[in-house]
């Protein structure tokens, strides 16, 4: 059984101008010690998705369908006493910005202690040793002293340090990692990424990582989703998303980058923007910048075909796919009627 | 102007900003006495670089290293502490606010966040006349009119939409119009400090190819300040990788990307994530970035480097031209055993 299934999640916010449905029909699922990545431009909804992971989606936002399968219990109805329970101890969460997400008044070893003694009945020494422990394995230099400063103390990398640390203090089962190096420089970002998928492959932990970046999807995860406009448009193993895409989607942002073009010849540039959630067009959301345009996308949301180990939301790939399918049909019935006439 | 004289020439480059607060802050009680202390941050020290007519110079580095201040300081919006900035031909880092005011015309720049960069009480249109108005009393409003609509046109905003205010655009379209801004003017030499960071990949890839347009448009001449490298390797001729307030490697796109020479270069150019890989692979780095504020002595680089020596703990490193024509501040380049 996957570690943590995602069945059809729907999340409105109500406004006052209405509801907006932020994310609609996501549905994934997460093997234990497995990498995904979800990949998205802003405003795709890929944050929403992570955050009602850990039921985090606070007013006026709301879970309105689907569930959130994890360990036998159902995430998205869950009560709060329970769900303070499992987050921080078998789900545990990293956040973009590590400027803010440490508690400026308190040291580190504070705000480690307290996450440990909240979740376990533990001395505060035996916690202490466990927090160390934990700094020594993020590569901190000297953790005895470390572990007494304060946050402003340490520059950027060092923090986002601190908070995987603090992300795997209770050796949780599976990490959400919301941007974790989009605040961080490339030689910073790159030895943030290598520790944090040394780790998961070391503990075995199930990763969630929410980004921008292909190209660190393709270095840390296993499995890519890319999300479009609330919905997810296409997943499967992360080398076939980026080496042979098939929603268009996906194939213009990978060409977009820069180092998928000649130097100083133009990029193959996407026309148009995403839409904001309150004015997504009918039928698939993608239409209005979708180059291989028909009519029934205009008018009928694509469903799921599954085309080699992806799963794509588009018209023009189920319409290639049946045609394929139904050439190879005619290609095996042919083969049995020769079989049978011999 | 002779073809081979460069566009803009900096040398030399210094520029401190003093953080020791006032009189009473600078007090401190040292050994038994009160002595007098002030404290610096060093961003710029000692920086050197020509840009060609209608080439792409680009600086890249990592957040502190100094390069946006290097472009502020390029157009007069900061005063440097030391050095020249020579336009043309002609020397304009003394020059007085009015003195400045004709190259403010052929020198434009391009801001980060187009959030912030807009004024939002302002129109489009309002926002585009504005600076076209100022520079050339003459120009009736008729003719105003039909430049801005003209440039409107060209980074592909519908002059229609000129009544609107910025908050009614898109992140992309809005750094359009600060495109716009800077192109009404018809300037010759264009400074766009990380003009595509804020925005979303497929919509940089839009930006960037108008900018790449109008320079083939109007022979523009860039500076072009950014941290990402892939980036550099598409839109630079040159490109300057600036460390620790100095310029560590100035080479050709070409020879850079296919043969970095400094250490912080070679360590740069591997964290790029790349498509094709399969896991993070990069040259470690030891330790961080030191304070700007009490520089390393020597090779600024020195206490990150992996091939460090004595030599470069106590003496700075010159930018030396290399056989395939980059220049690099490294003594290990220098001596021969890098």
């Amino acid at each position: 059984m996957a570690l943590l299934e995602v069945k059809n999640l729907e999340v409105t916010f109500g406004l006052r101008q209405g509801a907006v449905v932020a994310l609609r029909d996501v549905s994934f699922t997460v093997e234990r010690g497995e990498r995904v990545g979800i990949v998205g431009e802003s405003g795709a909804g890929k944050s929403v998705a992570a955050f009602s992971i850990l039921n985090l989606i606070s007013r006026p936002g709301k879970i309105t369908g689907g569930e959130i399968l994890f360990e036998g219990n159902n995430l998205a109805t869950l009560s709060d006493k329970k769900m303070r329970e499992i987050r921080g101890d078998r789900i545990a969460m990293i956040f973009q910005d590590p400027m803010m997400t440490l508690n400026p008044v308190l040291t580190l070893g504070q705000q480690m202690i307290e996450c440990l003694k909240a979740h376990r009945k533990i001395s505060s020494s035996d916690a202490r040793a466990i927090a160390i422990a934990k700094l020594r394995q993020v590569q901190i230099p000297s953790p005895e002293t470390r572990i007494d400063q304060y946050p402003h103390e340490l520059s950027g990398g060092m923090r986002q340090r601190i908070i995987i640390a603090i992300a795997l203090l209770l050796d949780p089962v599976l990490i959400v990692a919301d941007e974790p190096t989009t605040a961080l420089d490339v030689t910073i970002q790159a030895e943030i990424m290598e520790l944090l998928l040394d780790l998961c492959e070391s503990n075995n932990v199930g990763l969630i990582l929410i980004t921008h970046d292909l190209g660190v999807v393709s270095q840390v995860t296993q499995k890519a989703i890319v999300m479009y406009a609330g919905r997810i448009i296409e997943q499967g193993p992360t080398k076939e998303v980026i080496n042979d895409a098939q929603h268009p989607y996906t194939q213009g942002l990978i060409n977009a980058l820069p180092q998928q073009t000649v130097p100083g010849k133009r990029l193959n540039q996407i026309p148009g923007s995403m839409p904001g959630l309150q004015n997504i067009p009918a039928g698939c959301s993608f239409n209005p910048r979708c180059e291989f345009v028909m009519d029934e996308c205009l008018t009928r949301l694509p469903e799921f075909t599954r085309s080699g180990g992806c799963t794509v939301a588009c018209h023009m790939v189920r319409a290639m796919k049946q045609s394929a399918d139904a050439e190879a049909q005619i290609e095996t019935n042919a083969i049995q009627i020769n079989a049978t006439e011999r | 102007m002779n073809a081979q004289q460069p566009l803009l020439q900096v040398a030399n480059l210094e520029k401190r900003f003093n953080i020791s607060g006032d009189f009473l802050d600078q007090l401190k009680f040292e050994g038994g006495r009160i002595v007098r202390k002030q404290e610096h941050v060093h961003a710029i020290n000692g920086v050197s670089f020509e840009v060609m007519k209608g080439e792409a110079l680009c600086v890249v580095g990592e957040s502190g290293c100094g390069k946006s201040t290097v472009a502020r300081t390029v157009m007069g919006l900061l005063k440097p502490s030391g050095g020249s900035i020579h336009y043309a031909g002609e020397r304009i880092d003394q020059l007085s606010d009015r003195d400045l005011l004709p190259y403010r015309k052929k020198m434009q720049m391009i801001f980060q966040n187009p959030y912030a960069s807009l004024n939002p009480r302002m129109t489009i249109t309002q926002t585009l006349e504005e600076p076209v108005r100022f520079h050339n009393p003459g120009l009736s409003q008729i003719d105003i009119q039909d430049r801005i609509k003209a440039v409107m046109f060209d980074v592909g905003i519908d002059p229609a939409w000129g009544v609107r205010y910025p908050h009614e655009f898109s992140g992309g379209q809005r750094q359009r119009i600060s495109i716009a801004r800077a192109l009404t003017l018809e300037p010759e030499f264009i400074v766009a400090d990380e003009p595509i960071s804020a925005l979303d990949v497929s919509i940089q890839a839009q930006v960037l190819n108008l900018m790449m347009k109008a320079q083939e448009e109007h022979n523009l001449t860039y500076l072009f300040i950014t941290h990402d490298l892939s980036v550099v390797e598409h839109f630079g001729t040159r490109v300057a990788v600036m460390y620790l307030g100095t310029v560590c490697e100035l080479a050709t796109t070409k020879t850079l990307f296919s043969s970095p020479k400094h250490p912080y270069t070679q360590a740069l150019l591997s964290a790029i994530p790349r498509l094709q890989d399969d896991r993070p692979s990069h040259i470690r780095l030891q330790g961080e970035v030191p304070t700007p504020v009490n520089l390393p002595s020597g090779c600024v680089f020195h206490g990150r480097c992996p091939h460090a020596n004595e030599r470069c703990k106590q003496q700075v490193p010159e930018l030396i031209v290399q056989s395939d024509g980059s220049q690099v501040a490294c003594h290990g380049i220098e001596e021969g055993r890098l």
